[in-house]
């Protein structure tokens, strides 16, 4: 009998993988023996770090976004519709108009959401680029800040170990909003306050969640005149008085309070029961090497629903993409899984609205920090506006 | 500026010393020449590259690369369809394809690209 595989979430890690695998079971696929579908709630795919730039004027929502089914290939049958459940014993999924779906291999691919209302006030108060909305409110309040003062916070999950959506993320953008005010020449009456929470996965007290870069940070933001402060874990925010609260004890007044939220799991993978995950975060318990989810049959994970260490980010997925290929196509044909995920992650960060650092780094490795410089700049540029999607087409 | 050794710090000089073994057939056959040519090229490219040009070309290389994407998809796709059988297809059939709402797509995107061509002659 054919083999179904159903793709759930068609952001960049389901694009990717649905893509190499129609490539890699090419010959089963001709002979009717594996069919690949993807399901998505979206019939359109968004770039989703060009939110981040969003911010600052420099993308229209227009530009970030593709229809789906354009990049996909023919092989893969594409059909909008949103996961409400998962029966992972009896194979099969529920979606919210009523089909259901069997599956003899599943991959979940739903990414994550941000939660600013998991911490008292931040809704209200906060801003955040994780989002097109959030992010275009907050590029209305940073086009028109005058004077005051811009408060940076970042929040970890409570999951031990497991990263915030893009670990350099709150660096980057830092150091654009420093550029961005001085280009509206309005930086000397804007203080910009970068802070980093007590615990950072593994590390105590530092400004970035890895110690080589987090080590060369304070010489970049004094040159630049970026505050920085330790130890402020968010735990509350007076929308009226415009006041941020740690755990540890301070409080910080705002006009802009620019923060990395609280995230979590989409709600079909929260009610799934597959994750164990504190605070009803919902990672899926996930085996580091072959990406499958630990205590169920024929079940892969991807992205940024991993409880792994590593970044969730798109350099992420563009690793674990083959290995889950390689496993599912090696499971068909051989019986077992054959490749193992590195923990390899790539990127390059825009450090300031010009200058770029080209970046990778694995479970083995911290990120070796190089100097910025314009060429890498533009060659993100390059990739913001077009080899992404080549990427996303499993091209590249 | 002046490369004699012992103007240069202990610590640099083996590096030095290595760089120049390594350079020292290229210097000898008359090829660093080109080489720093190149540089200066790649250089200047560089400096000629702004933003805006990044993004036409980005642009470029995305519409190249999806076009090419998406006509060989559709090439593999019909090829394997049509080797399937032995027969070629009758006429019954092919008006049965004709009636497929894919196909009547596709037709339509075909002529629509030549009344677009014929638009710019
Ligand atoms: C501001 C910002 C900047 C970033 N910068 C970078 C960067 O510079 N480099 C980098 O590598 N990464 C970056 N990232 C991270 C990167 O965008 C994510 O890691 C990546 O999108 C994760 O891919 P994913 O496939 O796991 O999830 P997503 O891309 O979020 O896709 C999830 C998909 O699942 C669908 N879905 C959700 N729930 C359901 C359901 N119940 N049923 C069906 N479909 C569902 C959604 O519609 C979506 O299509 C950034 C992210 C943000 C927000």
């Amino acid at each position: 009998m054919s083999k179904r595989i159903v793709i759930v979430g068609g952001g960049v890690g389901g694009t990717m993988l649905a893509n190499q695998l129609a490539g890699k079971l090419y010959p089963e696929i001709l002979r009717g023996e594996v069919s690949i579908a993807l399901l998505s709630n979206s019939p359109d795919h968004f770039y989703k770090p060009a939110f981040m730039y969003v911010a600052f004027n420099l993308f229209f929502q227009e530009e970030l976004k593709r229809a789906e089914r354009s990049l996909l290939r023919p092989e893969i049958t594409f059909n909008v519709e949103e996961v409400t459940r998962f029966d992972f014993p009896g194979q099969r999924l529920k979606t919210r108009s009523g089909k259901v779906y069997d599956y003899d291999f599943l991959v979940i691919a739903t990414g994550c959401v941000p939660a600013p209302e998991r911490i008292e006030g931040l809704k209200e108060a906060g801003d955040h680029f994780y989002q097109y909305e959030p992010a275009r409110q907050l590029a209305q309040r940073l086009s028109t800040i005058e004077k005051g003062r811009i408060f940076i916070t970042v929040s970890f999950p409570q999951t031990p170990n497991v990263p915030h959506q893009c670990g350099i993320a709150p660096v980057e953008t830092t150091l654009m909003l420093d550029d961005f005010l001085r280009r509206r020449g309005v930086r000397d009456k804007v203080e910009i306050i970068y802070t980093y929470p007590t615990t950072a996965q593994l590390l105590r007290n530092c400004l970035f969640l890895q110690r080589p870069t987090g080590e060369i940070l304070p010489s970049i933001f004094e040159q630049k005149n970026i505050r920085f402060q330790r130890g402020f874990t968010l735990k509350r925010v007076d929308p009226d008085k415009k006041i941020a609260y740690s755990e540890e004890g301070d409080e910080q007044s705002f006009d802009i309070l620019m923060a990395t939220p609280p995230i979590r799991a989409v709600d079909a993978v929260l009610e799934s029961g597959a994750s164990q995950a504190p605070n009803h975060e919902g990672w899926l318990p996930t085996n580091h090497e072959t990406l499958q989810v630990y205590g169920l049959e024929n079940v892969y994970v991807i992205g940024d629903t991993v409880d792994l260490p590593v970044s969730k980010a798109g350099g992420a997925c563009h690793n674990q993409a083959p290995v889950i290929a390689n496993n599912i196509a090696a499971e068909i044909r051989l019986g077992t899984t054959i490749a193992v995920y590195d923990g390899r992650v790539q990127a390059v960060a825009q450090m300031g609205l010009n200058a770029g650092m080209p970046l990778w780094y694995d479970y083995q490795h911290d990120v070796l920090p190089t100097p910025p410089t314009k060429l890498g700049g533009l060659l993100r540029h390059g990739f913001n506006r077009g080899l992404y999607w080549a990427v996303a087409r499993g091209m590249l | 500026m002046d490369l004699s050794n012992e103007s240069i710090s202990p610590a640099i000089s083996p590096v030095l010393n290595a760089l120049m073994e390594k350079l020292k057939p290229l210097i000898d056959g008359g090829r660093l020449d080109n080489l720093v040519d190149l540089l200066s090229l790649v250089s200047d490219l560089v400096d000629l590259l702004d933003p805006p040009m990044v993004e036409k070309l980005a642009v470029l290389f995305e519409n190249a690369t999806a076009t090419t994407w998406s006509v060989s998809n559709a090439i593999r796709t019909a090829k394997a369809d049509s080797t399937k059988s032995e027969q070629p297809p009758g006429v019954y059939q092919l008006l049965k394809l004709l009636r497929e709402p894919d196909t009547r797509r596709g037709v339509g995107f075909a002529l629509k690209t030549l009344n677009v061509i014929g638009r710019q002659l």
